[in-house]
């Protein structure tokens, strides 16, 4: 498989490049600006990893799910995705209850024992109210996430941040490397295998191993960068400091409204859950 | 061109002045002694293809990379001399303005990919040129037409084949308005399938566009070249003429290290025994046509039997496969493969891209742990269970890359790392040292040495431990002829002490040199194994492979004017020179 079509049948499963699928006119947030939707969400966001009741999480993360229900098109992944989430927040919310310091909740009603071994339900509030927060966080950030391509993003950098489209293109390009570098890392990792390069088990092990694959790993992404920015300067790249764009992604009035409604609708979510501390 | 009387004036002019006018050019690189190219003249001329020869060392992609101003631009070296590209001098104009005139295509498609789309990637070089988007998307469809990619224009670069990617670089060079063309080892990344795409892509620019081609297949390039520039092994220009020059100083050019088609190769042995064949031919067809117009020497040559003397084979297998299936995900790659391998034998597996060859080879060698009890190496070794120390012991697998493989700091540790049980491992070390003339690199630090060392020590790593079978996946793949033919000829010398070889490979005239035993592999399934010789004279199975013949059993397959030459795919079964 090594000379043939490298990165080929990882590619197909992974495609940065992807376009987005076509946008009617009920799924408006294909057609938002990339920036303006992660605008829209990051003071939320901010919110969130302060916030310690179950109210306020679980409100944002309904929020979440509609403007997505509303505003994406929901193909069998995106369904899959979103009914995988709150199950996933459910399983967190035990996991971080085992975590919390019974002392500090041995004053709230007991919800089951198990030997010499009692679970408060302070602690099962405290731990869904962190498992609820990074449901919500996650959720939110899926509005951004499963409507905005790489490229698009790249493109709202460049043209409204002002990043230096050299910067923004090259990290496009950089996203070529990635299935290639997969691809080059499996065949080091079976020749080092193949070798008998093992070197034993456990984590010391392990760390000596992966060592082991830096070097060739690096030796070939050096060349391979090399002769990608050979071919990249001989088409002219970085010539001038600006250059074509033919996929303007324009910041309209209907981004400033999405804007201003998310902040809006943010904003009433905190007061209402004010002061955002389990009761 | 503003106004219309001096404009048309300077066409006139162009249509007979150079495209690229090249004027005592030496490059010496950062540390190196000498200057490669040194004191290089030659001009191309509008829409004419020039083919630039020349051993390995002698400079030619150096010489590539300063006729768009990469050297000394974007690649520091010591620059004499002159390159003019359409009247433009390439060390004094930027890269961004030199590459509206001279488009490159390098030997590595992935290399070239910066978009996510074809149509994109087209695009590119005019978005940086801040071509206006209606252009752009007029002289992008031009381009893509030409190479036939235009219907296929939203699609992920990614998805095409080595061919049409480099079609794809052809594309993209040509949007950009370049009135050169540089192409530097085009085709030695690609199956016989994507050379042959390349190929007619050039083949549809042919006149329009003026070419420099770098490459070492001679043998389907020479039939798309007008003229040859010939630089010797320090660099200096020896010849510059007709293409006509590959036949009429062939030997001269064998002796600097050039390669030379494999049909005009067998050409001057058939004329050393006795074959009256003049002018030498360049191509499987010309050789036949001269062949038909020739009779047999006076002197009765006929083939030598057969190129090495035929062991008895043993009977039972060295390396048995049964029901073979291979899945990766829910791709079933390969499909219930029975195939036996003999001691002795020289075994290619070939194939199209995707064929399955390289999972097969690597399940035998255990690299890919197949699944148990469909494979048996030797006499009781299953890949599928052995560890990898009782593996070594058996089979030694050479990896396409050899960094991939290397796991010591050392020259001396990459090869006693094979030897750790044993007491004293220093002799054989020693040894295999010597072999493969590394001695003397015993404390190098293997990332550091040569690419024909590299190579070679991966070739020992694979060995020492007492392998007698060697597996090697395409160990000539993007590799220049003279480092290919060194290792060939470690293989030819391995094979003749008995050792069992296994190679992967898409150069059928390899397999043809150098295989005894041919296994073809399409979609996953064995279609054919047998003899070299069995194999090739199956039209059927060869193009149902996706396969080429290679030249010589082109030329020579049932030819009736010399019955002698029926069937002969080898250079050294040809007959001898008559003493």
């Amino acid at each position: 498989m090594s000379t043939e079509t490298p990165a080929t049948p990882q590619a197909a499963a992974f495609d940065p490049y992807a376009p987005a699928p076509p946008a009617t006119r009920r799924h408006f947030l294909y057609r938002l600006n990339p920036l303006a939707k992660l605008a829209a969400i990051v003071p939320a966001i901010v919110v969130l990893v302060f916030v310690r009741d179950l109210a306020t999480p679980l409100a944002f993360g309904a929020l979440a799910y509609l403007v997505l229900l509303i505003g994406a098109r929901i193909g069998v992944r995106t369904a899959l995705l979103l009914a995988a989430l709150p199950a996933g927040v459910a399983v967190l919310g035990v996991g971080f209850s085992l975590w919390v310091d019974a002392g500090g909740v041995d004053d709230t009603a007991v919800v089951w024992r198990i030997g010499g071994w009692t679970m408060y339900s302070g602690a099962l509030a405290i731990g869904y109210a962190t498992a609820l927060r990074l449901g919500a966080i996650f959720a939110l950030s899926l509005v951004p996430g499963l409507t905005t391509t790489g490229p698009d993003l790249v493109r709202s950098l460049v043209q409204q941040l002002r990043v230096p489209y050299r910067i923004g293109y090259t990290a496009m390009a950089a996203f070529r490397f990635v299935p290639r570098f997969r691809y080059e890392l499996e065949v080091i990792r079976s020749a080092h295998r193949v070798r008998g390069a093992h070197g034993g088990r456990g984590p010391f092990a392990a760390v000596a191993r992966w060592m082991g694959y830096v070097v060739p790993l690096l030796a070939g992404a050096i060349r391979h960068a090399e002769r990608v920015a050979l071919a990249m300067e001989a088409r002219a790249f970085g010539a001038y400091p600006t250059r074509t764009e033919r996929y303007p992604v324009p910041f309209r009035a209907r981004d400033v409204v999405f804007i201003v409604v998310l902040w809006l609708v943010s904003a009433g979510v905190l007061v209402w859950g004010y002061p955002w501390q389990l009761g | 061109m503003s106004s219309a009387d001096p404009a048309g004036a300077a066409a006139s002019a162009a249509a007979s002045a150079p495209v690229l006018r090249v004027r005592a050019l030496s490059v010496t690189h950062e540390g190196a002694d000498a200057a490669t190219p040194s004191a290089v003249t030659f001009d191309v001329a509008p829409g004419e293809v020039v083919l630039l020869l020349g051993p390995s060392g002698s400079g030619k992609s150096t010489l590539a990379l300063t006729l768009n101003g990469l050297i000394p631009h974007a690649i520091v070296a010591d620059v004499e001399g002159t390159v003019q590209v359409t009247g433009l001098t390439a060390s004094d104009t930027p890269v961004a303005t030199l590459s509206t005139h001279v488009g490159m295509v390098f030997q590595d498609p992935d290399a070239q990919l910066v978009t996510g789309t074809i149509l994109d990637e087209v695009a590119f070089g005019l978005e940086n040129l801040r071509v206006p988007a209606d252009e752009i998307m007029r002289r992008a469809e031009t381009a893509l037409r030409r190479v036939g990619l235009w219907e296929r224009r939203a699609e992920n670069p990614d998805r095409l084949s080595g061919g049409g990617r480099q079609r794809l670089a052809i594309a993209c060079a040509l949007a950009m308005g370049s009135s050169l063309l540089v192409l530097d080892e085009p085709t030695a990344n690609l199956d016989p399938t994507g050379i042959e795409d390349v190929y007619a892509a050039l083949a549809d620019i042919r006149g329009e566009q003026a070419v420099v081609l770098i490459e070492h297949n001679l043998d389907v390039a020479v039939g798309h070249v007008d003229r040859v520039v010939v630089l010797d092994g320090a660099g200096r220009l020896v010849m510059d003429g007709p293409v006509d020059l590959l036949r009429d100083r062939a030997v001269e050019l064998l002796e600097l290290g050039v390669w030379l088609p494999t049909a005009t190769l067998a050409a001057l042995r058939l004329r050393a025994a006795g074959y009256p064949l003049a002018p030498l031919p360049l191509t499987a067809a010309e050789l036949r046509a001269s062949l038909d117009a020739t009779p047999a020497p006076t002197v009765a040559a006929r083939a030598t039997a057969a190129g090495e003397v035929r062991r008895p084979t043993p009977a039972d297998p060295l390396i048995r496969v049964r029901g073979l299936t291979v899945r990766r995900g829910r791709k079933t790659i390969l499909h219930d493969i029975a195939l036996d391998v003999r001691r002795g034998d020289f075994l290619a597996v070939v194939g199209a891209n995707g064929a399955g060859k390289t999972t097969l080879v690597q399940a035998i060698a255990g690299v890919v742990p197949p699944p148990r009890g469909r494979i048996r190496v030797g006499p009781g070794l299953d890949p599928g269970r052995a560890s990898a120390d009782e593996l070594a012991r058996h089979i030694g697998f050479v990896f396409q890359n050899p960094e991939h493989q290397f796991i010591a700091h050392t020259v001396y540790d990459e090869l006693a790392h094979g030897l750790r049980d044993v007491p004293d491992a220093r002799p054989r070390v020693e040894e295999m040292l010597a072999r493969f003339g590394l001695t003397g690199k015993e404390d190098v630090h293997p990332f550091l040495l040569s690419g024909g060392q590299k190579r070679r020590l991966s070739v020992g790593t694979a060995l020492i431990a007492g392998a007698r079978i060697l597996a090697l996946d395409e160990p000539t793949f993007g590799q220049d002829r003279e480092r290919a033919d060194e290792l060939l000829g470690i293989l030819d010398d391995l094979h003749r002490a008995g050792a069992t070889v296994i190679v992967v490979t898409h150069d059928m005239q390899l397999v043809a040199e150098h295989a005894t035993h041919m296994a073809v592999l399409a979609e996953g399934r064995l279609i054919a194994h047998g003899t070299t010789d069995d194999v090739f004279a199956d039209r059927a199975v060869i193009d149902a492979a996706g396969l080429r013949l290679p030249p010589l059993a082109e030329a020579f397959a049932g030819i009736r004017s010399h019955p002698e030459l029926d069937g002969v795919v080898r250079l050294h079964d040809l007959p001898e020179a008559t003493a």
